[in-house]
């Protein structure tokens, strides 16, 4: 084919055109999508640079909370679309204590894979998905981790029927098939144990744990193991009579304690956190909940509770936070056993007698004193 | 057609003689119907069995169906999803009405679908394990006995006229009055959450804060079908051009507008963003109109060559932060630039070089306002975002993806097919290198990657990368699909279409793209399924689409803990039902455009 000069011309400024358009396309529907309209020059500030994320929470507004988003109890959303559960509560009350709204949050729903990157990176300001605290991951490089909410552990559930009580004993499933979700620390706990106590066991793992509790009920495995908050609640749901499936052993084999997690490095956003979980714990102490707030302000429960309340003092105003900041945590979100009630209760779980009763009832809750 | 609809006798006899003829015409094929006949029926029972067991909770998709729609897109707003989906079913019928949608559908063949649905129905209901709840069986049964008695008498009249057709219009009224009949009086429950705490009442019928919207727009959409319909020929031309650009921006406008309520900085407005659009709008048009003079073709060249080195040094003066200036300010020039570079070929009569004024004007306009909003916060109140969730995401996703898709995959196959060697290149390393990387790395690439590349200041939300980095990805394999297409067109065309003197871009929109886009139609349509499907990918980087709220945010509530089954059969049931309209809507577009040919 013969073309002339002119047509070639008009054909390379064409296809010089076309791309253009595909160039513009690239770059322009990312652009087009978000860009911003301020100017370059009047740039946002990398908030985090000076003030530390405090600052940079109350600049914002709005508290990001990394939560998981699918753990039953834990955090899931509700069929209204709200995020519920004892670790969305704390984002909460987080939120409650930093900008007075327990509204204030904007939950991230994190996978476990990609959860500690968030904390490292600064996308989230706290992490609250339900995450055990460990010296790997403690001393990982960083992040912190704030006080206990709640103690798992990890137990065993049998079948009733086949012989099994709640006092059996992890020795006991010597020859049964043994059912966990793969890729998590439960595998390795279940399988370091047995070989210590020298039972034979038949390890089968799952992808995720709503398989596992199916081949439990369709009778493939003897025996399911997690920690012992997930068991209880398969258990009061799909449970199909009434003490047909028993946990054992009463205290778990092994040791998971749950609790925010935070950017490391940042004393002032630590002790705002700490503090915030420690408020719900001496609150709980005191036995003042939602209603007791402002008696507990005038000084009905004593003057550690006034202190705490924002009745007097500057406990909080040295933190960077409002002087009621936690008298707002225990009117809009509530104190330990209001939490509990609300979030765990519901599931089956009970808190007498267990490691998160508080320290004066045998338990594991212990906050410093507010003075 | 009408030849071979007289050809048939009376129906009953041809029924008993097909029968004969197709199914028991040899020992053998008696087997095979048994044989087949047997493996449905046990396929269907197994598949009714697993969908209806006893533990499987078929409230927990009822109860969350608000999740499964949108996810957490605040109650006391709904009005706004209410309203974007009635415009969107609206203008689809006004689509229909505009575009004369009649296809002819004779009571004979209607009478033998009424039939078809009515044997499946009551096979289902027949083979529904006991588990199953009541009101679908008792349901199923009432659809196949209006169903049955409808074909009878279709059948009836059909045998006394038999190239009998009925209209479209009537199919639909009376599907719809049909639909709103079951959706008001059949009991199937009334499942929901009110304060946080969930409740069931089996007997009702559904929430009247469904059926009572629906009805409304229902209504509204037979009274726009019948509307347009009745339009003169004159007024269904304007109607036809106002629907086409609904169709391109008015979704963008319900998603960003609409539903997102961006909180206007009024002040900010009227001070930057309207003398900026107007600037450009008018500024440009004039420009463009002046320009588009066949006797000012160099002139043109040279402005577009000067406004392209200006509108690329905006950008790389971005990258590097040499000065200021408004994003939307580079996109314009830029655009500017492209479209007076090409102005040239579109050259041509004082209306002509208006038109294309006015095209200019009003799709800067369009695209100033809708950045404008995108990038206004929005007064929503969501405590999870992105503010799409569940269907919206995958029919908002899936739709734009591949409206983007489409030109630019054009632009690639063009590219690809080109005599110039450089053009040639560099669509090829385009193309190879994003079909030769999955899907989920490029999502990846766009999240957490693009924002270091972007300019100082820039920041773009996940939900943009992923339209972003999607269409990207589709239109490489799209591009591969129009090439296909474009080299069935033979060497003849081309021949011709210089012979009659077209400029090269004439013959290509004219020739070449009409008769290569034909030939792709059912693999572009196959890569829109492929697309539609594969928007559950972006659970992975964190949005709430239909695959994850099934698969793992309705499992994990308390009340319907590892209720998984029910969430996933229904959500396969949404893909198959989306996935397969759109094959259907293909295979009608291939027979038009077939017969335009003959």
């Amino acid at each position: 084919m013969r073309i002339d000069g002119t047509k070639k011309t008009k054909r390379v400024l064409g296809l010089a055109a076309a791309f253009a358009v595909i160039l513009g396309a690239c770059g322009g529907g990312d652009d087009a999508a978000e860009a911003p309209t301020v100017t370059d020059a009047e740039e946002v500030e990398l908030t985090s640079s000076d003030g530390g994320i405090l600052a940079a929470v109350q600049e914002r507004g709005v508290l990001r909370c990394g939560v998981s988003g699918a753990a039953v109890a834990f955090s899931f959303t509700a069929a209204d679309g709200s995020m519920n559960g004892i670790d969305a509560d704390y984002c909460r009350a987080v939120a409650a204590a930093v900008l007075g709204d327990a509204t204030a949050v904007e939950f991230v729903s994190l996978t476990a894979a990609e959860r500690f990157t968030a904390v490292q990176t600064g996308s989230i300001d706290v992490l609250m998905r339900n995450s055990t605290w460990t010296q790997s991951r403690d001393t990982d490089v960083g992040m912190d981790f704030g006080p206990t909410t709640y103690f798992d552990g990890q137990q065993l559930m049998a079948r009733a029927a086949d012989g099994f009580t709640t006092s059996s004993q992890v020795s006991d499933v010597d020859g049964a098939v043994v059912c966990t979700n793969a890729g998590t620390t439960t595998e390795t706990n279940i399988s370091e144990l047995a070989s210590v106590l020298g039972i034979k066991i038949t390890l089968t793992t799952f992808e995720d744990y709503d398989q596992v509790t199916e081949a439990f009920i369709a009778g493939t495995c003897d025996v399911i193991t997690t920690d012992g908050s997930g068991l209880v609640g398969r258990k009061s749901v799909q449970e199909p009579s009434k003490g047909a499936w028993v946990i054992f052993p009463a205290t778990p084999f092994s040791k998971e304690p749950l609790g925010p997690v935070y950017a490391q490095n940042d004393s002032q956003w630590a002790d705002v956190v700490n503090w915030t979980v420690y408020a719900t714990f001496i609150a709980d102490e005191y036995g003042v909940g939602s209603d007791e707030v402002s008696a507990a302000a005038a000084g009905d429960f004593g003057p550690e509770m006034v202190r705490l309340m924002g009745g007097e003092g500057e406990l909080q105003t040295v933190m960077g936070l409002s002087a009621t900041a936690f008298a707002d945590v225990i009117t809009q979100v509530g104190n330990y056993q209001q939490i509990w009630d609300r979030n765990l209760t519901p599931v089956g779980l009970v808190r007498e007698g267990s490691a998160n009763a508080l320290w004066n009832k045998g338990g594991l809750l212990y906050a410093p004193p507010a003075r | 057609m009408t030849t071979v609809i007289n050809a048939n006798v009376s129906s009953q006899k041809s029924w008993f003689k097909w029968v004969r003829d197709n199914l028991f015409s040899s020992v053998a094929g008696t087997i095979q119907t048994f044989a087949f006949a047997a493996l449905v029926v046990v396929v269907l029972r197994w598949l009714l069995g697993v969908a209806f067991a006893e533990k499987n909770d078929w409230t927990a998709v009822a109860t969350n169906m608000r999740l499964l729609v949108s996810y957490n897109y605040p109650l006391s707003q709904f009005i706004r999803i209410w309203v974007a989906a009635g415009v969107l079913l609206v203008c689809a019928a006004a689509s229909l009405g505009a575009w004369r949608f009649d296809p002819a559908l004779t009571v004979k063949r209607m009478a033998r679908t009424f039939y078809s649905v009515a044997v499946v129905a009551a096979l289902c209901a027949l083979l529904m394990p006991s588990s199953a709840p009541g009101v679908l069986v008792r349901t199923l049964w009432l659809v196949s006995t209006v169903l049955a008695i409808a074909g009878f008498a279709a059948s009836a009249v059909a045998s006394k006229r038999n190239n009998l057709t009925v209209s479209f219009g009537a199919l639909l009224t009376s599907s719809v009055v049909g639909l709103l009949a079951i959706l008001w009086f059949v009991p199937f429950g009334n499942y929901g959450v009110v304060g946080g705490s969930p409740f069931a009442n089996p007997g009702d019928t559904v929430a009247r804060s469904t059926k009572e919207p629906w009805t409304v727009i229902f209504t509204l959409v037979l009274f726009t079908f019948w509307a347009s319909r009745a339009l003169g020929t004159k007024t269904v031309a304007i109607v036809r051009s106002a629907l086409l650009a609904f169709w391109l921006v008015g979704p963008a406008f319900l998603i960003f507008v609409v539903l997102r309520d961006p909180a206007f900085d009024w002040q900010r407005v009227w001070a930057v963003d309207v003398p900026l659009a107007a600037g450009f709008a008018f500024g440009g048009g004039l420009l463009v109109y002046l320009l588009a003079k066949p006797t000012r073709s160099s002139l043109a060249r040279l402005v577009g060559v000067a406004l392209s080195a200006f509108a690329i040094l905006n950008w790389v003066a971005g990258f590097f932060g040499w000065y200021g200036m408004l994003q939307k300010v580079r996109i314009s020039m830029l655009l500017l630039a492209i479209l007076v570079l090409i102005l040239p070929a579109f050259a041509g009569s004082q209306s002509k070089r208006l038109r294309i004024a006015v095209a200019w004007g009003g799709f800067i306009l369009v695209l100033h306002w809708l950045i404008t909003a995108i990038n206004t916060p929005s007064t929503l109140v969501i405590s999870a975002p992105p503010f799409l969730g569940g269907f919206t995401l995958t029919f908002a996703i899936s739709y734009y993806v591949v409206l983007a898709s489409f030109p630019l995959g054009v632009l690639l196959a063009l590219a690809r097919t080109s005599d110039l060697p450089l053009f040639r290149m560099m669509s090829t390393a385009y193309i190879e290198v994003f079909r030769g990387v999955p899907l989920i790395t490029i999502l990846f690439l766009f999240t957490v990657m693009l924002p270091l590349f972007l300019p100082r200041g820039m920041a773009v939300s996940d939900l943009a990368a992923v339209f972003a980095g999607y269409s990207i990805f589709s239109a490489a394999y799209l591009a591969e699909n129009v090439r296909g297409g474009l080299q069935s067109v033979r060497q003849g065309q081309y021949e011709a279409a210089n012979a009659l003197g077209l400029t090269v871009f004439q013959r290509t929109l004219l020739i070449v793209l009409p008769q290569g886009l034909r030939v792709s139609i059912p693999n572009l349509v196959g890569q829109g399924i492929a697309t539609l499907k594969e928007t559950s990918l972006i659970a992975i980087i964190g949005g709430f689409d239909l695959l994850r709220i099934a698969n793992s945010t309705i499992p994990n509530q308390p009340q319907f803990l590892g209720q998984k089954r029910p969430g996933l059969l229904f959500i396969a049931m949404v893909y198959f039902i989306l996935a397969y309209t759109m094959s259907k809507s293909s295979q009608r577009l291939e027979r038009r455009l077939d017969a335009g040919r003959m």
